[in-house]
Protein backbone atom coordinates (compact mmCIF):
# COMPACT_ATOMS: atom_id res chain seq x y z
CA UNK A 1 0.00 0.00 0.00
CA UNK A 2 1.35 3.41 -0.62
CA UNK A 3 0.45 6.61 0.68
CA UNK A 4 0.68 9.50 -2.10
CA UNK A 5 -1.01 13.05 -2.24
CA UNK A 6 -4.40 13.27 -5.37
CA UNK A 7 -2.09 16.21 -7.51
CA UNK A 8 -4.94 15.99 -10.18
CA UNK A 9 -7.97 14.49 -11.22
CA UNK A 10 -9.13 12.85 -14.42
CA UNK A 11 -8.96 14.78 -17.69
CA UNK A 12 -6.49 17.53 -16.32
CA UNK A 13 -2.93 18.48 -17.55
CA UNK A 14 0.10 17.65 -14.88
CA UNK A 15 3.49 19.27 -15.56
CA UNK A 16 6.65 19.73 -13.51
CA UNK A 17 8.11 22.46 -13.77
CA UNK A 18 11.77 22.92 -12.53
CA UNK A 19 10.40 21.45 -9.52
CA UNK A 20 6.51 23.28 -9.99
CA UNK A 21 3.91 21.77 -10.09
CA UNK A 22 1.09 22.35 -13.03
CA UNK A 23 -2.13 21.86 -13.33
CA UNK A 24 -3.90 22.68 -16.84
CA UNK A 25 -0.98 24.93 -17.10
CA UNK A 26 -1.62 26.56 -13.79
CA UNK A 27 1.09 26.47 -10.78
CA UNK A 28 -0.33 24.99 -7.53
CA UNK A 29 1.52 26.25 -4.21
CA UNK A 30 2.17 23.54 -2.49
CA UNK A 31 2.93 24.43 1.08
CA UNK A 32 3.27 20.84 2.28
CA UNK A 33 6.59 19.80 0.22
CA UNK A 34 9.20 20.04 2.46
CA UNK A 35 12.58 19.94 0.21
CA UNK A 36 12.76 21.71 -3.07
CA UNK A 37 13.58 19.77 -6.13
CA UNK A 38 14.15 20.56 -9.82
CA UNK A 39 11.85 17.81 -11.55
CA UNK A 40 11.09 18.77 -14.87
CA UNK A 41 8.08 16.30 -16.27
CA UNK A 42 6.23 17.55 -19.46
CA UNK A 43 2.49 17.96 -19.75
CA UNK A 44 0.21 14.42 -19.59
CA UNK A 45 -3.31 14.39 -19.44
CA UNK A 46 -4.94 12.25 -16.52
CA UNK A 47 -6.79 9.20 -17.60
CA UNK A 48 -10.47 8.57 -17.77
CA UNK A 49 -11.12 7.13 -13.98
CA UNK A 50 -7.89 7.83 -12.91
CA UNK A 51 -5.86 10.03 -10.69
CA UNK A 52 -2.53 11.70 -10.44
CA UNK A 53 -0.46 10.78 -7.63
CA UNK A 54 2.54 12.11 -6.15
CA UNK A 55 4.09 12.27 -2.63
CA UNK A 56 5.12 15.36 -0.71
CA UNK A 57 8.85 14.01 -0.34
CA UNK A 58 10.46 15.03 -3.40
CA UNK A 59 14.05 15.17 -2.28
CA UNK A 60 15.16 12.34 -4.41
CA UNK A 61 15.93 12.55 -8.36
CA UNK A 62 12.58 12.21 -10.05
CA UNK A 63 13.78 8.61 -11.59
CA UNK A 64 13.60 7.33 -8.24
CA UNK A 65 10.30 8.60 -6.83
CA UNK A 66 7.33 6.48 -7.57
CA UNK A 67 4.44 8.78 -8.78
CA UNK A 68 1.90 8.59 -11.70
CA UNK A 69 -1.81 7.82 -12.41
CA UNK A 70 -3.57 5.28 -10.91
CA UNK A 71 -7.13 3.96 -11.25
CA UNK A 72 -9.53 5.57 -8.89
CA UNK A 73 -10.32 1.73 -7.69
CA UNK A 74 -7.31 1.74 -5.93
CA UNK A 75 -7.61 4.15 -3.57
CA UNK A 76 -8.40 2.31 -0.27
CA UNK A 77 -8.82 5.33 2.04
CA UNK A 78 -8.05 9.32 3.30
CA UNK A 79 -5.41 9.84 6.20
CA UNK A 80 -7.24 11.11 9.16
CA UNK A 81 -4.99 14.20 9.91
CA UNK B 1 -21.45 -23.96 40.11
CA UNK B 2 -20.27 -27.70 39.62
CA UNK B 3 -21.93 -27.65 35.88
CA UNK B 4 -20.13 -24.26 35.07
CA UNK B 5 -16.86 -25.00 36.25
CA UNK B 6 -17.63 -28.46 33.94
CA UNK B 7 -18.69 -26.22 31.17
CA UNK B 8 -15.96 -23.95 31.46
CA UNK B 9 -13.31 -27.12 31.05
CA UNK B 10 -15.21 -28.30 28.07
CA UNK B 11 -14.95 -25.15 25.93
CA UNK B 12 -11.17 -24.76 27.24
CA UNK B 13 -10.53 -28.65 25.59
CA UNK B 14 -12.87 -27.48 22.53
CA UNK B 15 -10.63 -24.31 21.50
CA UNK B 16 -7.76 -25.86 21.97
CA UNK B 17 -8.86 -29.03 19.87
CA UNK B 18 -9.48 -26.30 17.75
CA UNK B 19 -6.02 -24.06 17.74
CA UNK B 20 -4.46 -28.04 17.65
CA UNK B 21 -5.72 -28.95 14.51
CA UNK B 22 -5.08 -25.24 13.09
CA UNK B 23 -1.58 -26.24 14.24
CA UNK B 24 -1.16 -29.42 12.70
CA UNK B 25 -3.43 -29.31 9.77
CA UNK B 26 -3.14 -25.55 8.60
CA UNK B 27 -5.24 -24.20 5.60
CA UNK B 28 -4.75 -23.88 2.35
CA UNK B 29 -4.09 -19.94 2.61
CA UNK B 30 -1.53 -20.36 5.21
CA UNK B 31 0.59 -23.08 3.58
CA UNK B 32 0.93 -20.45 0.55
CA UNK B 33 1.13 -17.69 2.59
CA UNK B 34 3.84 -19.51 4.54
CA UNK B 35 5.84 -19.75 0.87
CA UNK B 36 6.11 -15.94 1.00
CA UNK B 37 7.59 -15.83 4.29
CA UNK B 38 10.34 -18.20 3.51
CA UNK B 39 10.84 -16.33 0.34
CA UNK B 40 11.22 -13.26 2.58
CA UNK B 41 13.12 -15.02 4.76
CA UNK B 42 15.30 -16.91 2.53
CA UNK B 43 15.62 -13.36 -0.17
CA UNK B 44 16.82 -11.26 3.05
CA UNK B 45 20.21 -11.26 4.28
CA UNK B 46 21.89 -9.66 7.21
CA UNK B 47 25.31 -8.04 6.44
CA UNK B 48 27.45 -11.04 8.92
CA UNK B 49 26.26 -14.05 6.28
CA UNK B 50 28.81 -15.81 5.38
CA UNK B 51 29.72 -18.01 1.85
CA UNK B 52 28.23 -21.50 3.22
CA UNK B 53 24.70 -19.76 4.51
CA UNK B 54 25.07 -17.50 1.18
CA UNK B 55 25.08 -21.04 -1.15
CA UNK B 56 22.45 -22.64 1.07
CA UNK B 57 19.52 -19.71 1.03
CA UNK B 58 20.68 -19.91 -3.11
CA UNK B 59 19.03 -23.83 -3.30
CA UNK B 60 16.54 -22.96 -0.30
CA UNK B 61 14.95 -20.22 -2.92
CA UNK B 62 15.11 -22.36 -6.09
CA UNK B 63 12.71 -25.12 -4.00
CA UNK B 64 10.06 -22.39 -3.77
CA UNK B 65 9.53 -22.30 -7.11
CA UNK B 66 8.20 -24.41 -9.84
CA UNK B 67 10.38 -26.26 -12.46
CA UNK B 68 9.48 -23.27 -15.21
CA UNK B 69 8.23 -19.90 -13.37
CA UNK B 70 7.02 -16.99 -15.40
CA UNK B 71 8.57 -14.18 -14.75
CA UNK B 72 7.37 -10.67 -15.87
CA UNK B 73 9.63 -8.09 -14.03
CA UNK B 74 9.83 -4.94 -16.89
CA UNK B 75 12.33 -3.03 -14.76
CA UNK B 76 14.78 -5.33 -14.29
CA UNK B 77 13.92 -6.81 -17.72
CA UNK B 78 12.88 -10.42 -16.82
CA UNK B 79 10.57 -11.47 -19.00
CA UNK B 80 9.96 -15.26 -19.41
CA UNK B 81 10.02 -18.82 -18.72
CA UNK B 82 12.92 -19.43 -16.60
CA UNK B 83 13.87 -22.47 -14.67
CA UNK B 84 14.22 -23.52 -11.02
CA UNK B 85 18.24 -23.50 -11.37
CA UNK B 86 17.81 -19.86 -13.26
CA UNK B 87 16.09 -18.11 -10.64
CA UNK B 88 18.30 -20.09 -7.69
CA UNK B 89 21.45 -18.51 -9.50
CA UNK B 90 19.70 -15.06 -10.07
CA UNK B 91 18.85 -14.73 -7.13
CA UNK B 92 22.01 -15.81 -5.43
CA UNK B 93 23.79 -12.97 -8.35
CA UNK B 94 21.24 -10.20 -7.03
CA UNK B 95 22.15 -11.02 -3.24
CA UNK B 96 25.74 -11.04 -3.96
CA UNK B 97 25.51 -7.14 -4.91
CA UNK B 98 23.93 -6.45 -1.76
CA UNK B 99 25.67 -6.24 1.71
CA UNK B 100 22.58 -6.33 3.27
CA UNK B 101 18.59 -7.13 2.37
CA UNK B 102 14.94 -7.18 4.20
CA UNK B 103 12.15 -8.34 1.64
CA UNK B 104 9.19 -8.42 3.26
CA UNK B 105 5.30 -8.51 1.79
CA UNK B 106 2.27 -6.65 2.78
CA UNK B 107 -1.71 -7.35 2.35
CA UNK B 108 -1.22 -10.40 1.10
CA UNK B 109 -5.11 -11.56 -0.68
CA UNK B 110 -5.52 -15.47 -1.84
CA UNK B 111 -7.90 -16.82 -3.88
CA UNK B 112 -8.11 -20.19 -5.26
CA UNK B 113 -8.96 -19.65 -9.22
CA UNK B 114 -9.07 -23.06 -9.38
CA UNK B 115 -8.35 -26.39 -8.00
CA UNK B 116 -4.44 -26.28 -7.14
CA UNK B 117 -3.76 -22.87 -8.42
CA UNK B 118 -3.39 -20.09 -5.96
CA UNK B 119 -3.51 -16.43 -7.13
CA UNK B 120 -1.83 -14.06 -4.34
CA UNK B 121 -1.74 -10.27 -5.22
CA UNK B 122 0.53 -8.44 -2.50
CA UNK B 123 2.74 -5.32 -1.98
CA UNK B 124 6.55 -6.44 -2.18
CA UNK B 125 9.56 -4.15 -0.12
CA UNK B 126 12.65 -4.33 -0.49
CA UNK B 127 15.29 -2.57 1.36
CA UNK B 128 19.24 -2.36 2.10
CA UNK B 129 22.31 -1.63 1.14
CA UNK B 130 24.09 -2.19 -2.03
CA UNK B 131 27.88 -3.68 -1.96
CA UNK B 132 28.84 -0.15 -2.82
CA UNK B 133 27.14 0.98 0.57
CA UNK B 134 24.15 2.89 -1.41
CA UNK B 135 20.51 2.50 0.44
CA UNK B 136 17.85 0.48 -1.12
CA UNK B 137 14.06 1.05 -1.02
CA UNK B 138 11.81 -0.59 -3.58
CA UNK B 139 8.48 -1.13 -3.11
CA UNK B 140 6.28 -2.85 -5.95
CA UNK B 141 3.05 -4.31 -6.23
CA UNK B 142 2.80 -8.23 -7.24
CA UNK B 143 0.49 -10.68 -8.63
CA UNK B 144 1.98 -14.23 -8.50
CA UNK B 145 0.30 -17.78 -9.18
CA UNK B 146 1.41 -20.80 -7.05
CA UNK B 147 0.65 -24.14 -7.98
CA UNK B 148 0.53 -27.90 -5.42
CA UNK B 149 2.41 -29.88 -6.68
CA UNK B 150 3.34 -32.97 -4.60
CA UNK B 151 1.80 -31.56 -1.30
CA UNK B 152 3.88 -28.26 -1.80
CA UNK B 153 2.85 -24.74 -3.13
CA UNK B 154 5.17 -23.63 -5.58
CA UNK B 155 5.99 -20.19 -7.43
CA UNK B 156 4.99 -20.64 -11.16
CA UNK B 157 4.46 -17.24 -11.99
CA UNK B 158 5.34 -13.79 -10.37
CA UNK B 159 4.55 -10.37 -12.32
CA UNK B 160 5.21 -7.05 -11.26
CA UNK B 161 2.04 -4.61 -12.14
CA UNK B 162 2.01 -1.47 -12.99
CA UNK B 163 0.05 1.00 -10.20
CA UNK B 164 1.41 4.10 -11.22
CA UNK B 165 2.09 4.88 -14.67
CA UNK B 166 4.26 8.74 -15.33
Amino acid sequence: MLLKRVIALEGEQVEFRNGKLFVDGREIEEAYVRYPCHWNLSPRQVEKDCVYLVGDNRSMPMESHHFGQASKRRIMGVILW
Amino acid sequence: MVKIKYLFIAALIVILGIVMVTAVFPSEERRVKKQFRLLSEWVSKSTEENAFTMLQRMKDIGGLFDAHCELRVPDQSLSGSYTREEISTYAGSARSQASQLDLKFYDLQVVFPEKEVAKVTLTARLTGRSAAGERMDETRELECLLRRIEKKWLFTQIEVIEVLKK
